[in-house]
C-alpha cells in the first residue's frame, strides 16, 4: 500500500455527492473520495480488499466486523465513511508486528478459540479492546466485553480459555 | 476435558488452519475477487404462495451497469435442484411455494447496482392460499403444493403390539412436544464466485458439504458434463448440515455462463434467513407406558415434521426420527410413525442432529415424566430400561457392540451426584439439576449410497500427499487428517501436503455430514497405510541398495534400522529418483448393519449430558449454569477438536431450548436477522463447560475414532428442560421455553412448596 493514494469508488453516480475523507488504516495515511454513507466495511473489504475483517449480520448486532477506531471498538458495518475522516482505524491485519503472531492470536490458536474462524478477526479486535483497557479482567468483565461478539461454533469455551491464557501470558502492551 | 492421553492426542498440536484464521490472512470464498467480476443478486418471491403472471425484466436490464438478468428461460438444463428429488426450481416460472424461491437474478458492476437493478424487476403474482402448517396441509381441501400431493414421506416402526402393550402398563405417560425451526447460523452467510473458463467449463469457489454432489446437482442445472465443473468448496465460515444442498450456486453459474465473467454472490444475513434451509419444526406426540417393575414396556409416537416447501433430505431426516424415538431404551412393544408434510413456509433440511434432536428431547421427557409418576430416580429409571452391550439397534437391527448408553450413563450419574447439592443464591432464585442421555448413528444408514475414499501419494515436491473429498467448515477435518497421518505413518506434519475440498485435486470420499468424516479418514488411512508404506520402503531400498526389511519411514524420510539420527533418504529424494509413481487409493463404503433395514445404523455414538439452571422468578429468564456432557465415542483423534465440538454444540443446544426460533407467521419469517433472532452470546453460556470423553471400545471392535459433530448437539434441550422443572415443578413441552411461561408456570404455583420429586 501506499503511503498515501486517492482512490475513486465505482459507482454510477455523479461524483459530486462524494466526499474527501482522510485517516490513517493500520498506521497508513490514507485519502479516499467516497460517498458520505458508504460503510466502513464496504470500505475495509471492498475498497481496500482487507478481508480479515468480515461481515454477517450488517447490523452491528454479531460483531464479525470489529475494528478499533480511535482506541475503541466498533462495528464497521454501522460507521459511516464521513465519521472516519481523521480517525485511527486498525483491523485485524494492523495488530501483528513484524510477522509475530500477537500473543492474544497464540492463546487462541493453542486453546482452540476458534473454529471455522469467520469470527475470529472480530473476537480478537474485542479482546484486544479488553486487555488494552484492563489488563487482569474478571470474569463477568470478560463477559461483558465480549458480549457483541457471537461466535457459533465453539459454544464460547475455547474463547475463554484463549482469553484467560492472553491474561496470565501477562499481555498488557497495547 | 478429563481424559488419558492415546497414541494421537499424546502430542500437542495446533491446527493446520490456525495461524491464518486467527490472524484473519485466510480467504474465505466469500472474500475472492477476480479481474472483471461481476456482483449477482437473487429476487425471491414477495409471497409464500402464488402464481407467478408475468416477469418483467426491462428496466433492470437497461439500468447502466447491469450486464445480464436471468430467468426461468435461461436456465440451459434442469429447472430444479435437491440432493434427492430435484423439486426445487431454480427459478420459478409459474409459480411460488416459499419467501425463499427465486425468480429472477442479476448481475451488475457493483452490488449497488445489482441491488437497485433487483427493485427493478416487476414480477406479477396471484396470491394462493398459504398452508403455513402440516395440519392445514393436510386438509382435504387444502390446494397440492406438488403434483403427487402435500405428504413428502411417511416412516414407521412396528414392534410387538403396542396396544396389548399399554393394557399391561400400571402408568402411562401422553404429551405432545412441539419443536422449533431452528436456524444454522453460520457466521459465513452463503456465497462465493464462479468463474467461466475456456471451453464451457467453469469453476466454483462456492462452500458446500459435498463438492462431487454440487458438481453432479450443476451439471443437471447447466446441462454440461461433470468434467467441466471444478467444485472449491473449502474453507467455509461454518455450515451445520445447512451448506449441503445447493444455495446460491446455480445463479451465479448461470449468470457467469451468461456474461462470460466471473459472478460473486454473498448473501445478506437477511436473504440468508429468508432462503436458507433449517431444523424441521416438529409436533411429537409420544405415550409411554410401564408395568409394575419399572420396565417400559409401550411406546406409541407419533411425528409430523414441517419439511417447508420442497424435498431436499426431508424424507432422510423423517427417517432417522422415527429410528432414533426409541432411542437408547429396550421397549418391548413399538408403533412409530412419522409424516412429512410439505408447507408454504421455509425449506426444512439438514441440521446438526439430522432429526435426532427433536425425538430425544420427546423421549427424554417422556422418561422424566414417568419417573416422576413412579417418584422413582430418573437415573435408576434409566437405568433398568438401558440397552445392553449385545442388543440390536433401535429397528431390531444388528450393531456394532457397545456398551456406551450405560457409560455415559453412569459417567453422567457420578458428576450428577457431585453437582446436585448445589444452593439457591437468593430468595428470588431458583436452581435446578437435570440429565438426559441419547444415541446417534453415524453415516447415512442403510440402503443409501455411502461411499467413501482417499488417496496417499508422493508427489512431486517430495511431500506425503493426503487427499480428501471433504470440507473443512470449522469441524477441523484438516487436524484430523493431520494426526492420523503423522500418526499411522510415523511422518511429520512437515513431511505431508494435505489436500481437501476441491474436486480437481480429491477423490470421492461422500459427504462432510453425517458424523462421518473422522471415522472416514481413519478408516482409508488404515486401509492404504500398508500398501502405501511398502511402496516408499521398496523404492527406497531399491534406490539405497538396502534390503527392504532394514528401512522405516519417519519424519524427514526413510531411516534404517542401523542409523536413528538422520535420514538416510529424505522423501524430496527419493521422488527425484523414482521411476514410477507411488500412489494408493481407497474407495470403501461407511460400515452399515448387514440386515436390510431402511436407513438403519450400524456405527452409534452415545452422550450424557448434565444441565444445572438458576431461573430468576422475578425476569422469568432460565440461565444455565452448568453443561457437562459424557460423550462415547471411541478414541479422541483430536483433543481441542473434539471438545470444541461437544461445546459448541451443547451452545448450539442451549439456544435451541431457551432462545432461538425462526418464526414464521402466515409463511413469512418475523425473524429476519440476528437482532430477532437471537444465539446465544457469551453471556448466556456458563463459563466453564464440562466434557469428559470415554474412549474405550467394545473388544473387538474394529471401527476406530466415530465423529462427533452432532452427538454434542443432541440431549442438550432435554437435560435443561427436566433443570427447569426441577427447578420450579414446571414441564416444559414446547421450545424454546420463554420467560413468559416461567413467570406464567411459577406464578401458579406456590413454588416454595413444590415437591421436588426424584432428583
Amino acid at each position: 500500500m501506499d503511503e498515501s493514494r486517492t482512490i475513486d469508488i465505482l459507482t454510477n453516480k455523479s461524483t459530486d455527492r462524494h466526499i474527501l475523507i482522510s485517516f490513517h488504516m493500520n498506521g497508513r495515511m490514507l485519502e479516499l473520495s467516497v460517498e458520505p454513507t458508504m460503510r466502513l466495511i464496504d470500505i475495509i473489504r471492498g475498497q481496500l480488499d482487507l478481508t480479515g475483517t468480515k461481515i454477517s449480520c450488517g447490523i452491528g448486532r454479531c460483531g464479525a466486523c470489529s475494528v478499533m477506531m480511535d482506541g475503541h471498538l466498533v462495528n464497521a458495518c454501522l460507521v459511516m465513511a464521513y465519521q472516519v475522516d481523521q480517525s485511527q482505524i486498525t483491523t485485524i491485519e494492523g495488530i501483528n508486528t513484524n510477522n509475530q503472531l500477537h500473543t492474544i492470536q497464540k492463546a487462541f490458536l493453542e486453546e482452540g478459540g476458534f473454529q471455522c474462524g469467520y469470527c475470529t478477526p472480530g473476537m480478537v479486535m474485542a479482546v484486544k479492546a479488553l486487555i488494552y483497557e484492563n489488563s487482569n479482567p474478571t470474569e463477568e468483565e470478560i463477559k461483558e466485553a465480549l458480549s457483541g461478539n457471537l461466535c457459533r461454533c465453539t459454544g464460547y469455551g475455547g474463547i475463554i480459555r484463549s482469553v484467560q491464557r492472553a491474561i496470565k501470558e501477562g499481555m498488557n502492551k497495547n | 476435558m478429563s481424559q488419558q492421553a492415546n497414541k494421537y492426542t499424546r502430542n500437542h498440536r495446533v491446527r493446520p488452519d490456525g495461524a491464518a484464521k486467527v490472524t484473519g490472512e485466510l480467504k474465505y470464498l466469500t472474500d475472492l475477487k477476480r479481474e472483471h467480476m461481476l456482483y449477482g443478486k437473487i429476487v425471491r418471491s414477495a409471497y409464500p404462495h402464488a402464481n407467478i403472471l408475468s416477469i418483467n425484466t426491462k428496466d433492470a436490464e437497461q439500468l447502466p451497469g447491469v450486464e445480464a438478468v436471468i430467468t426461468y428461460k435461461d436456465v440451459p438444463g434442469l429447472n430444479g435442484f435437491g440432493i434427492v428429488m430435484p423439486d426445487q426450481p431454480v427459478l420459478c416460472q409459474d409459480k411460488v411455494r416459499y419467501v425463499g424461491d427465486a425468480v429472477a437474478a442479476v448481475a451488475a458492476k457493483s452490488p449497488e447496482i445489482a441491488e437497485r437493478a433487483v427493485k427493478l424487476i416487476r414480477v406479477e403474482y396471484d396470491p394462493l392460499p398459504t398452508l403455513d402448517s402440516p395440519e392445514k396441509a393436510l386438509e382435504v381441501d387444502a390446494p397440492l403444493l406438488h403434483q403427487k400431493g402435500n405428504i413428502l414421506h411417511q416412516a414407521s416402526y412396528q414392534k410387538g403390539d403396542v396396544e396389548k402393550g399399554f393394557e399391561k402398563c400400571i402408568d402411562i405417560v401422553e404429551q405432545t412436544y412441539h419443536v422449533p425451526r431452528q436456524m444454522h447460523t453460520y457466521m459465513e452467510t452463503e456465497g462465493g464466485v464462479i468463474v467461466p473458463e475456456a471451453n464451457g467449463a467453469i469453476t466454483v469457489l462456492v462452500g458446500t458439504q459435498h463438492g462431487y454432489k454440487d458438481r453432479f446437482q450443476l451439471s443437471r442445472i447447466l446441462n454440461i458434463p461433470e468434467e467441466k465443473i471444478r467444485i472449491v468448496s473449502s474453507p467455509i465460515g461454518g455450515s451445520f448440515g445447512g451448506k449441503d444442498e445447493l444455495n446460491i450456486q446455480p445463479y451465479a453459474a448461470i449468470l457467469a455462463l451468461k456474461t462470460a465473467r466471473p459472478v460473486k454472490i454473498h448473501q445478506t444475513r437477511k436473504e440468508s434467513v429468508i432462503s436458507g434451509i433449517k431444523r424441521h419444526p416438529m409436533k411429537i406426540t409420544m405415550k409411554t407406558g410401564v408395568d409394575e417393575h419399572g420396565k417400559i414396556i409401550a411406546h406409541q409416537v407419533k411425528i409430523i415434521a414441517d419439511t417447508g416447501a420442497y424435498s431436499t433430505l426431508g424424507p432422510a431426516v423423517l427417517d432417522f426420527a422415527v429410528e432414533h424415538a426409541t432411542g437408547p431404551y429396550v421397549i418391548e412393544n413399538v408403533n412409530t410413525e412419522g409424516v412429512s408434510v410439505f408447507t408454504n413456509n421455509g425449506v426444512s433440511g439438514e441440521f446438526r442432529g439430522f432429526g435426532g434432536n427433536q425425538v430425544a428431547f420427546a423421549l427424554e421427557g417422556q422418561i422424566d415424566r414417568l419417573a416422576e409418576k413412579l417418584q422413582m430416580d430418573p437415573i435408576d429409571f434409566r437405568r433398568m430400561n438401558l440397552r445392553k452391550r449385545d442388543d440390536v439397534g433401535p429397528l431390531g437391527h444388528r450393531i456394532a457392540k457397545t456398551n456406551g448408553a450405560s457409560e455415559v450413563l453412569e459417567g453422567i450419574a457420578s458428576l450428577y451426584q457431585d453437582k446436585k447439592t448445589n444452593q439457591e443464591p437468593e430468595r428470588w432464585k431458583k436452581r435446578g439439576t437435570g440429565i438426559a442421555i441419547t444415541m446417534h448413528g453415524g453415516g447415512l444408514g442403510y440402503g443409501r449410497l455411502d461411499p467413501a475414499g482417499g488417496r496417499l501419494s508422493l508427489n512431486e515436491d517430495g511431500k506425503i500427499e493426503i487427499a480428501f473429498g471433504f470440507e473443512e467448515f470449522g469441524q477441523g477435518i484438516l487436524a484430523v487428517i493431520e494426526m492420523i497421518v503423522t500418526e499411522e505413518l510415523g511422518v511429520s506434519a512437515d513431511d505431508l501436503s494435505i489436500v481437501i475440498g476441491d474436486t480437481s485435486l480429491v477423490p470421492p470420499s461422500g459427504s462432510t455430514t453425517a458424523s462421518r468424516g473422522t471415522s472416514m479418514v481413519w478408516h482409508a488411512v488404515q486401509r492404504m497405510k500398508t500398501h502405501f508404506t511398502e511402496e516408499i520402503i521398496q523404492s527406497a531400498a531399491k534406490q539405497l541398495n538396502i534390503s527392504q526389511k532394514h528401512l522405516r519411514m519417519g519424519k524427514g524420510g526413510i531411516y534404517s534400522d542401523q542409523y536413528h539420527s538422520k535420514p538416510l533418504l529424505t522423501y524430496k529424494q527419493l521422488v527425484k529418483h523414482t521411476s514410477s509413481a507411488i500412489v494408493t487409493n481407497t474407495s470403501f463404503d461407511f460400515p452399515t448393519t448387514p440386515d436390510e433395514v431402511d436407513g438403519g445404523h450400524f456405527l452409534y455414538t452415545f452422550s450424557g449430558v448434565m444441565a444445572q439452571v438458576e431461573i430468576d422468578l422475578l425476569t422469568g429468564k432460565v440461565k444455565v449454569i452448568d453443561l457437562d456432557q459424557v460423550i462415547a465415542a471411541g478414541p479422541v483423534v483430536n483433543k481441542i477438536g473434539y471438545r470444541g465440538q461437544i461445546e459448541g454444540g451443547g451452545v448450539m443446544s442451549l439456544g435451541y431450548t431457551l432462545m432461538e426460533e425462526a418464526f414464521m407467521q402466515e409463511g413469512k419469517y418475523i425473524t429476519e436477522n440476528l437482532d430477532s433472532y437471537l444465539i446465544p452470546s457469551i453471556q448466556d453460556v456458563p463459563f466453564a463447560l464440562g466434557v469428559e470423553a470415554i474412549e474405550s471400545l467394545d473388544d473387538g471392535d474394529v471401527y476406530g475414532p466415530r465423529g462427533v459433530g452432532e452427538i454434542g448437539s443432541v440431549a442438550v434441550a432435554p437435560a435443561i428442560t427436566k433443570a427447569v422443572h426441577n427447578a420450579i415443578g414446571y414441564w416444559a413441552n414446547k421450545l424454546p421455553i420463554s420467560s413468559e411461561e416461567i413467570l406464567n408456570a411459577s406464578g401458579k404455583r406456590s413454588v416454595t412448596s413444590w415437591m421436588k420429586v426424584g432428583q
